[in-house]
């Protein structure tokens, strides 16, 4: 890279000066992945021209809704139809748009960003939200030509490359992680006609959001799309076929073998384990962080004109991989940046509600039963439905639903709230409307 | 005239049309008259008929459901013999055949017939007259034994003839009715709406109940005296020491028309020093007994209206004559308002006793003390092998089977394994029996279970006969729909039987009304003087007379209309009353006082017992084996209880709703404890229907001691001392399933729902904790469904088969818990999406508004909680208004104590 600044940036310097010439301040904000996105929303409903924005992205595309990446592996949507701000959107608000640019460095002092083009821009408010990268796994040989992540739209497209690929009579594909984007993942290739192996740590899949039960029942619904499984282990290594070709010798992945010895062929693996935030900027600008950018409870990092937000920051040691919070975020920082009303946020737990493979699924607070407290289960094999709730001192402490997730918030509601609910068991786990209907029959008796 | 041919399939155009009959009602011993509509030989609707003198168009819960017990389901299509079907030549001869070897080897009394008060007169005529006249023996009993023995041996000694002199009609005009060891409201309900009625129409009229139960009877009585069990004779006595006291003896009616009182009064006076130690000896406070003595005492019309409390006794009969020794000595008898009226509990119990039904009669109210009796019969009947003693009666019949002295019996149309004292003994002697003929319609009772011979009846609806209900009144029952299969009626199979004993010119009948004729015709036998007609030695007279039907056409037997007996040249149009003019059927013409020592029920509780009670529910009849079939019949009381009081409750540590276990002769009855004030303390009630067949361990008779009347015979069922102590479940729960299965929990109980059954469970065993507990039940389902907690406080489980629910499971070892299973019993059978019919889970529809509480109306099922709000919406403040708003207590009127509770 040169230092010498692009055309690019020559013209956004032209800019700058009109805006400074109406003395707009400068907000701008690193990373343009879904907490931009939202962020650029709530700024423009209460403040429209209050900031002159720029968004640098690096991504060559606008704002898309990341969560589809999963549809659109599995065929369901395309590029085009995820895509919810394109570069014309930022246009039209008078957002400057840099795409395909990585923010190299950022100087507190002056509040200059570095592009990794030398080109420098002033801010007077400064966000991060690099957002999050695919977490390492510790297994050997992880250079070889077929591996992908499978974050955003050209990990995607490399998959769908891979799994479009003619000639090659059968496609293996490796996917480690039986988390949300793993499951995601395998599924989007076994409908392309991959053969699927999803390797995963623990005994069953999802075992954040699922206990046993359920995670087997989801299993069972994938295994019918003909995805295998090799569960309660990890990958070892990568193995690799070496292929020379005009330029240079090519390590193709031919396998990999796993912690127990068993090999499992395939030529390609989508890395799906987890998510470390970028933090790495802050690092650079020596903002303090932890496993991620800490932010307080407006947003700000430990430097007053640079706030954080989304996967990339740490609010009282949390860090973040649901939307939902993340939309918090993003209001409690539109607050203060455009009316000054600091409004803390408040990370509330929140329930997780996931598709997978056509199946809804829901899940708050505890998967596993602990001293004390009573579990109920219904449980419905043929039509593959099954509730959990877990009750701890008469109150709700984990919910666990497949297949049907009605009167999940309800019953989120009723956990958040710390209602008791001894009385209302087990018709609540059937659904909350047979509740009111215990109340009403209560009311009647008590009359 | 082509024939109609009927077959299962077929239905021709001539039965499509729908036909109505008048009819009568075949259960309790009111007798009501029905119309019934028949439409493709079923009978599809069933009103009351507004010309039966009886029920003046009413009819009760159980018979307004007549028609909710048809179909053919369950029945018996084929004769059996030792298990296989046979034709019904095969099955009859084998019959005679046993029969004929049986007396050929050991004499007559080697054989028995077993027979019913819910056979209609000819089958019963025809019965005896085989036993009695023609294989020369008096063993011949009925089930009325068991109910109407004391009454009718307590006539016969006071009036000299077993005959109830009034009729329904002195109910209504009587200005007080004394109703004692009966429960009207529940087991004849439509003569105690009468009743009611009355009260209502005039206020004044009093009705004094006289009940160790605060029945539905006793909480709408005007006076309740809870008496000691069994104390009715010292009650009676001592009224009669309370009429002489205070000069209310009618003296001119006693020297008339009496003889015998100043012995029966002495001897009620040795028991007594004062009316203080009556009250003692009832354990009833003396204020409450003088107030129903002077009731008595002071007005002129009074009933004494009585039932199996006082027949169901070691001491019966005596119980009996001390009630009618207070009419004599009063004159309140032989007129209108005023008498000793003995209720029947079956639909033809008088008729029984009219043919002679009982071993201790001969026939047409005929007896063995007088040769002259027996050779008037014998001569009647052309019979060459009279019988010329009395026969053994019901408890000593069983024993002489136990015994081996009886070695073949033929039972018709009753159910002795579930009714008898001592019923586990009845099942071993059955057992022993070389021989056991069962004549009956439903499969699986738990007496057929142990018939050799198994003979398909026809039932209600099916059969042409007539009956003799409480008051004399004697209707025809319609044959209005083709039997099923090879079912035949019970006089016809009689009679084949009879023919293959070689009694055919004896047996020769085509259709019911030669027999009908033939019994009339014996009645009138050398009977023909008038009613006051001084009568010498020889004569042998008779009230029961009905000689004017003796040439009654076929067609007029059809279309009879009914009519109290006697029947004769003198009263041709019956007879609303008897014995009006003083006079009665004894030798002289006068009434007998009968001395009474009262005395207590024989065998006394010990220590650590309790009295064990036993009687008739609302909704039920007998051993359930068609009521049972009725599913809205089952929503009053849906399993057999024990009714305790508070402080037995804690004496024996039992919790209300909680199982309990009565233990007596080596059986056991487990029901579900009610605590209550209405039983006194150290007595309980059990309800008598519930069997084999319906629950795991409720046959009340088997813990009934075999102590019988010592005159009549009659079983003491009012009074068994049994222990008791908690059942002490692990787990209770209920079943919901299209088919019947055999549970195998400690405790069950089986309810007939519209669609399948449902099962009340508890078991001493541990609670599983998935479907893997049911698949015995149900080897072919394995589609289950299952809400459980990791603490077996709740467990539900519902198996589908091709997706409709089929089964629903619902246990808690928390034996407070409760599950309404109303919704489910709905959703039986029926296709659920399958992913919504999680829901079905639980129990609930989700508008909530399935659960309307226990069932008070059973006419149009209206359950208490639906009757509360209401109520508590202000919208109704009357039974009445409740009546307009919901209809409940509009149709049969037994809920209608119930109902007025909810305003007290």
């Amino acid at each position: 890279m040169t230092n010498t600044p692009s055309p690019t940036a020559d013209r956004l310097t032209n800019q700058f000066s009109e805006s400074v010439t109406q003395l707009k301040p400068l907000l701008v904000i690193i990373g343009n992945g879904m907490a931009t996105g939202r962020l650029l929303d709530e700024i423009i409903k209460r403040t429209p021209n209050k900031y002159q924005i720029t968004v640098i992205g690096k991504e060559h595309f606008g704002s898309y809704n990341r969560i589809m990446l999963s549809a659109v592996l599995a065929g369901d949507a395309t590029i085009d139809s995820i895509m919810q701000k394109p570069p014309a959107w930022y246009k039209e608000h008078s957002i400057n748009f840099l795409s395909g640019s990585l923010v190299t460095y950022i100087d507190k002092k002056t509040k200059v960003v570095e592009l990794a083009s030398s080109a420098q821009i002033n801010y007077d408010e400064l966000i991060i939200a690099t957002g999050s990268r695919t977490a390492e796994i510790p297994a050997k040989n992880q250079d070889v030509e077929g591996i992908f992540n499978f974050r955003d739209i050209a990990d995607t497209q490399k998959i769908q490359a891979f799994a479009k690929q003619e000639g090659s009579s059968s496609k293996q594909a490796i996917v480690i992680g039986g988390g949300l984007l793993g499951l995601e993942a395998a599924y989007g290739l076994a409908i392309s006609g991959v053969e699927v192996t999803l390797v995963h740590r623990n005994k069953w899949l999802l075992n954040r959001q699922l206990d046993k039960v359920s995670g087997n029942m989801l299993q069972s619904i994938m295994a019918q799309k003909k995805i295998k499984f090799a569960l309660g282990h990890e990958v070892a290594s990568f193995e690799n076929t070496i292929e020379s070709n005009a330029e240079r010798k090519v390590k193709s992945l031919s396998g990999v073998t796993l912690t127990n010895g068993e090999f499992i062929s395939a030529q390609m693996a989508v890395i799906a384990t987890g998510i470390t935030p970028n933090k790495k900027l802050a690092e650079i600008a020596n903002i303090d962080f932890n496993r991620a950018i800490l932010v307080n409870d407006y947003m700000q990092t430990s430097d007053a004109s640079i706030s954080a937000l989304g996967e990339c920051c740490e609010h009282n040691r949390a860090t973040f991989g649901l939307v939902d919070p993340i939309w918090g975020q993003c209001i409690t920082l539109a607050e203060r940046l455009c009316n000054n009303v600091k409004k803390p946020f408040q990370n509330a737990p929140v329930p997780t509600k996931l598709k997978v493979s056509g199946v809804q699924l829901f899940s708050a607070g505890d998967v596993e039963v602990s001293e004390g407290s009573q579990c109920f289960t219904l449980l419905d094999k043929k039509a593959l439905i099954y509730r959990k709730i877990i009750v701890k001192n008469g109150k709700i402490s984990g919910i666990v639903l497949f297949g049907d997730v009605s009167s999940g918030m309800a019953y989120f509601e009723l956990m958040r709230q710390q209602i008791t609910v001894n009385t209302m068991m087990p018709e609540l786990l059937i659904g909350d409307e047979f509740v009111t209907t215990i109340e009403n029959e209560q009311k009647v008796s008590a009359a | 005239m082509t024939d109609i041919i009927f077959t299962d399939k077929q239905s021709p155009a001539s039965v499509s049309s729908q036909t109505t009959s008048k009819t009568n009602c075949p259960y309790c011993g009111v007798g009501c008259g029905i119309e019934a509509t028949v439409e493709n030989n079923k009978v599809i609707a069933v009103k009351g008929n507004a010309e039966h003198p009886a029920n003046l168009g009413r009819l009760c819960v159980k018979g307004s459901s007549l028609h909710e017990t048809q179909g053919f389901h369950n029945r018996i299509l084929s004769p059996r013999v030792y298990g296989k079907n046979v034709s019904w030549d095969e099955a009859t001869s084998t019959v005679a055949k046993h029969f004929q070897d049986t007396i050929a080897q050991y004499g007559p009394d080697s054989v028995a017939f077993y027979l019913s008060g819910q056979l209609l007169t000819e089958d019963y005529y025809v019965a005896n007259k085989l036993m009695k006249g023609f294989i020369g023996s008096a063993n011949v009993d009925t089930n009325s034994r068991l109910c109407m023995a004391s009454a009718s041996a307590a006539h016969k000694r006071a009036f000299g003839e077993d005959v109830v002199a009034g009729c329904y009609e002195d109910l209504t005009s009587a200005d007080a009715i004394f109703i004692i060891g009966a429960n009207p409201a529940y087991a004849h309900p439509i003569v105690y709406q009468r009743m009611i009625k009355a009260r209502e129409e005039n206020p004044t009229r009093k009705i004094v109940v006289i009940d160790p139960r605060k029945t539905a009877t006793a909480k709408d009585a005007d006076l309740y005296l809870a008496i000691k069990p069994g104390s009715d004779a010292y009650f009676y006595n001592g009224l009669l020491l309370y009429l002489a006291e205070q000069g209310k003896l009618n003296n001119d009616y006693i020297a008339k028309h009496c003889q015998g009182f100043e012995q029966a009064l002495q001897t009620a006076q040795s028991q007594f020093a004062d009316i203080a130690a009556v009250a003692t000896a009832c354990d009833i406070e003396l204020s409450l007994l003088l107030e129903s003595y002077q009731i008595f005492a002071e007005t002129d019309n009074v009933v004494t209206f009585f039932s199996q409390g006082i027949n169901q006794s070691s001491t019966g009969v005596d119980k009996g004559n001390a009630i009618i020794n207070c009419h004599l000595a009063t004159g309140k008898i032989g007129r209108e308002g005023a008498g000793a009226f003995s209720i029947t509990g079956q639909p033809n119990a008088m008729g029984g006793r009219e043919v002679g039904g009982l071993s201790n009669q001969l026939a047409a109210h005929l007896y063995f003390e007088n040769s002259n009796e027996i050779d008037l019969v014998k001569r009647f009947w052309q019979a060459p092998n009279i019988a010329t003693k009395e026969g053994l009666k019901a408890v000593e019949l069983f024993d002489a089977v136990h015994s081996g002295k009886i070695k073949a019996i033929w039972i018709m149309a009753t159910n002795p394994v579930v009714s008898m004292p001592n019923a586990n003994r009845i099942k071993r002697a059955l057992e022993k029996c070389p021989m056991v003929v069962v004549s009956e319609c439903y499969e699986n009772t738990d007496t057929v279970n142990y018939a050799d011979v198994v003979l398909p009846a026809s039932t209600w609806g099916e059969k042409q006969g007539s009956v003799t209900n409480s008051d004399r009144t004697i209707s025809v029952h319609k044959s209005m729909i083709k039997a099923p299969g090879e079912a035949k009626n019970d006089w016809q199979i009689i009679t084949d039987v009879a023919h293959a004993l070689g009694f055919k010119d004896a047996f020769n009948y085509q259709h019911p009304v030669d027999i009908f004729r033939e019994h009339a015709a014996l009645s009138g036998f050398e009977n023909s003087h008038p009613f006051s007609y001084k009568r010498d030695e020889n004569d042998v007279y008779r009230v029961f007379d009905i000689s004017a039907l003796a040439n009654i056409s076929q067609a007029e037997y059809e279309n009879f209309s009914p009519i109290k007996w006697p029947i004769n040249s003198a009263n041709p149009k019956g007879l609303k009353r008897i014995f009006t003019d003083g006079i009665f059927a004894t030798k002289n013409q006068k009434a007998n006082f009968i001395p009474i020592i009262a005395q207590l029920p024989r065998k006394l509780p010990g220590n650590n017992q309790v009295v064990m009670n036993s009687g008739r529910i609302r909704d039920q009849w007998h051993t359930m084996t068609r009521t049972g079939r009725v599913a809205k019949l089952m929503t009053h009381s849906d399993e057999p209880y024990i009714a305790v009081n508070p402080d037995d409750a804690k004496r024996f540590q039992l919790e209300d709703k909680q199982l309990a276990v009565l233990s007596n002769l080596g059986a056991e009855f487990i029901g579900r404890v009610n605590i209550t004030t209405e039983q006194r303390n150290g007595e309980i009630f059990v309800p008598i229907h519930w069997n084999d067949n319906f629950s795991a361990s409720a046959r009340v008779s088997a813990l009934v001691n075999p102590i019988s009347d010592y005159i009549c015979g009659q079983p003491e069922f009012k009074h068994s001392p049994v222990n008791i102590k908690p059942f002490n479940s692990v787990w209770s729960g209920y079943l919901i399933s299209s088919q019947a299965v055999n549970c195998q929990t400690n405790y069950w109980s089986k309810i007939q729902l519209e669609q399948g059954h449902k099962y009340l469970l508890s078991d001493q065993q541990e609670l599983g904790d998935d479907e893997s507990i049911l698949a015995n039940l149900y080897p072919t389902i394995d589609d289950w469904l299952v809400l459980k907690d990791d603490q077996q406080n709740v467990l539900r489980i519902a198996g589908f088969i091709d997706n409709k629910l089929h089964c629903f499971f619902a246990a808690s070892t928390n034996l407070d818990l409760e599950f309404n299973t109303r919704f489910i019993e709905e959703q039986l059978n029926k296709t659920h999406p399958i992913k919504t019919r999680f829901k079905l889970m639980s129990g609930l529809d989700s508008d909530g508004k399935n659960d309307v509480g226990t069932m008070i109306c059973s006419c149009f099922q209206i359950g208490e909680k639906t009757i509360k709000e209401t109520i508590e919406s202000g919208q109704c403040k009357s039974v009445e208004a409740l009546g307009e708003k919901l209809k409940c207590g509009t149709n049969c009127g037994s809920c209608i104590p119930e109902l007025k509770a909810f305003f007290t």
